[in-house]
């Protein structure tokens, strides 16, 4: 760069030189905390999809949100063939893929999600050193770490919820009648809205624990990822070991089978085939009280971690 | 009302270090130093005008905002360019700056066209297209300015803004930082550790070491003159100070200089006689003024 010529009066001649432009200053709105909270929660959502980024970041997050799905598609597509080849009735107890059976069957994509996406809204600002133009800004701590959390969670939700869409399109399209298909679709509506949305919160919120404190990238999934597959193996392990009394209460401990008790407590034993498995084997309102305990308690150590971390 | 106003302002580390210790200061607008070696305190005092920091105790505020109170409203109104990293490698100037404009309150248009804007201004040009990791430390330097300017603030508070920088690059930032200045109306402080550098571009100085308020005074004053005449003779410097002590005034040679205490107006003409009379090759006769440099000595 050239150094800078000297500057002439505000739209001077045009000599080629930027500066002659001059410095505007700026009079706009400028809006406050609750604005700014709302444009980082859209942004982190986005940020959770890659959107914004590189064709490169997009490419796990859409993956996996895709992955997620495939099972309802094929069960949508196999109950329209079915249903065009006249052995509905029979067949359609043979397809485990259910509103009741989802979470159970593909929850390790949603978990492969957290992993893959929250080091990214959690990891990069703290990794590059970001955190203190934020906190410079409007935004206090508190605010940022709820818009982070929120972000990924809505973005959590959008990968759980998405089959459970699909199954119901396709049950009300399918189905011979589809104002009556609406009609048998219409109570599944809200118990898979409660699944999904307990199950989104518990996985964003502990993941947005490890995210927070490891600002390293590998660390961060590797310990996401550990902390949804070790706990059921330790307290297996103890189970086979000890008493199996115990084991049932140790499974609290482990946030993946909490939210496998919530779904037993929504809709009962897991029916697959002609087998049930009784997941839930304390009573189910344990487990929702324990996954609502997960949420708050993320919460209150990721707002921990922004409120201490030195910038 | 001050810019700047901070009584007994005091910051303690958790391990016993003192950054700040009592430090009482008034600033006024215009472009102010803050200059210190390292470690006397200068980015946590930054750092505690903008709230990132809790003080132990005292109090500060800035643009009459208190800055442990009303943190919020008055970070809409601050630039901050930090002294280390700042910018993620995978995002482009003009995003980064957009986003970093809409953190401060824009709305989403003005946000993209003030980016546009004030990366032009510090000089990024067909760069800012591009990810900032392959950019180089001076438009590193540009771009972290520039997210500070970008929401128009009232006060620019620039931690070692020439970090990094060969000597062309500190011209340029410091050329911009004095524009940034005069001609926008924005007041700044830039905090530093070489005085050579803020003395070019400052009006008001603070000095700084281990966290206590050495000086707070315009620069003017700092390099006011001493009662030191410097006399720059080719040769014969031992016979003028021969001289000049055979006639009652106190005078050392160093060198080819004579130094010369003054007390009153008497040795002027004195030194001018002598050396007509003695006939030396007279290079200049100058007051000597106080170098920044002695502050810290």
């Amino acid at each position: 760069m050239t150094a800078p010529a000297a500057p002439g009066p505000v739209g001077g001649a045009a000599t080629g030189s930027i500066y002659d432009l001059g410095y505007r200053g700026y009079d706009g709105p400028r809006s406050g905390r609750h604005v700014v909270v709302r444009a980082l929660l859209r942004q982190s959502l986005q940020e959770a999809y890659g959107i914004g980024r590189g064709g490169r970041a997009k490419v796990a997050p859409f993956l996996l949100l895709i992955f997620n799905a495939v099972p309802a598609m094929l069960a949508v597509g196999i109950s329209a063939f079915l249903n065009q080849a006249g052995g509905s009735e029979v067949l359609e107890q043979g397809i485990p893929i259910r509103h009741d059976t989802y979470w159970s069957l593909t929850s390790t994509f949603v978990m492969l999600f957290c992993a893959a996406q929250a080091p990214e809204l959690f990891g990069r600002d703290q990794r590059y050193g970001v955190l203190p133009l934020y906190f410079s800004r409007v935004l206090t701590r508190v605010d940022y770490a709820l818009a982070r959390v929120g972000g990924l969670f809505i973005a959590i939700f959008i990968v759980a919820l998405l089959p459970h869409l699909i199954l119901t399109i396709g049950a009300v399209l399918g189905a011979p009648d589809p104002v009556a298909g609406l009609q048998d679709e219409l109570p599944e509506i809200p118990s898979y809205l409660a699944m999904t949305l307990i199950g989104s919160a518990v996985f964003a919120g502990v993941s947005s624990v490890v995210a927070s404190y490891t600002p390293r990238r590998a660390y961060a999934v590797a310990g996401i990822i550990a902390l949804f597959i070790v706990p059921p193996i330790v307290i297996g392990i103890i189970a086979a070991l000890s008493v199996p009394d115990i084991a049932k209460v140790l499974l609290l401990a482990s946030p993946s089978d909490v939210v496998d008790g919530v779904n037993g407590a929504i809709y009962g034993p897991l029916r697959i085939g002609n087998e049930t498995f009784q997941i839930a084997t304390l009573p189910g309102w344990v487990y929702v009280v324990t996954a609502l305990a997960y949420v708050a308690g993320s919460l209150a150590i990721v707002l921990r971690r922004y409120l201490t971390v030195t910038v | 009302m001050p810019l700047i106003a901070t009584k007994s302002l005091t910051k303690r580390y958790p391990g016993g270090v003192t950054a700040l210790d009592d430090l009482s200061v008034e600033l006024e607008p215009g472009i102010i130093g803050l200059v210190g070696a390292n470690g006397a305190g200068k980015s946590t005092f930054i750092r505690i005008l903008l709230g990132l920091l809790e003080p132990t105790s005292g109090t500060a505020s800035v643009l009459g905002y208190d800055v442990r109170t009303q943190g919020s409203a008055l970070r809409r109104y601050v630039g901050y360019m930090p002294e280390s990293d700042c910018l993620p490698p995978d995002t482009t100037a003009t995003d980064f700056v957009g986003q970093m404009a809409r953190w401060s309150g824009l709305p989403r248009a003005a946000a993209r066209e003030r980016a546009a804007e004030v990366l032009r201004h510090v000089g990024l040009y067909e760069e800012r297209y591009r990810p900032m990791g392959a950019y180089s430390t001076g438009m590193k330097q540009r771009v972290k300015l520039a997210q500070a300017l970008v929401h128009d603030p009232r006060l620019l508070l620039l931690d070692e803004p020439t970090n990094g920088l060969d000597p062309a690059g500190r011209d340029e930032m410091l050329a911009l930082v004095k524009r940034t200045g005069t001609e926008f109306g924005i007041a700044v402080v830039v905090a530093s550790h070489l005085l050579g550098e803020i003395e070019r571009v400052c009006d008001h100085l603070v000095a700084v070491d281990a966290g206590r308020l050495i000086r707070s005074a315009p620069l003017t004053s700092f390099t006011e003159r001493t009662g030191t005449l410097a006399v720059d003779v080719e040769e014969g410097a031992d016979k003028l100070v021969a001289a000049l002590t055979a006639a009652g005034i106190e005078a050392v040679a160093d060198g080819r200089t004579v130094l010369i205490h003054l007390e009153d107006e008497r040795p002027y003409d004195l030194v001018r006689d002598t050396v007509a009379d003695l006939g030396l090759p007279l290079v200049r006769i100058e007051q000597r003024r106080r170098g920044l440099e002695e502050l810290f000595q």
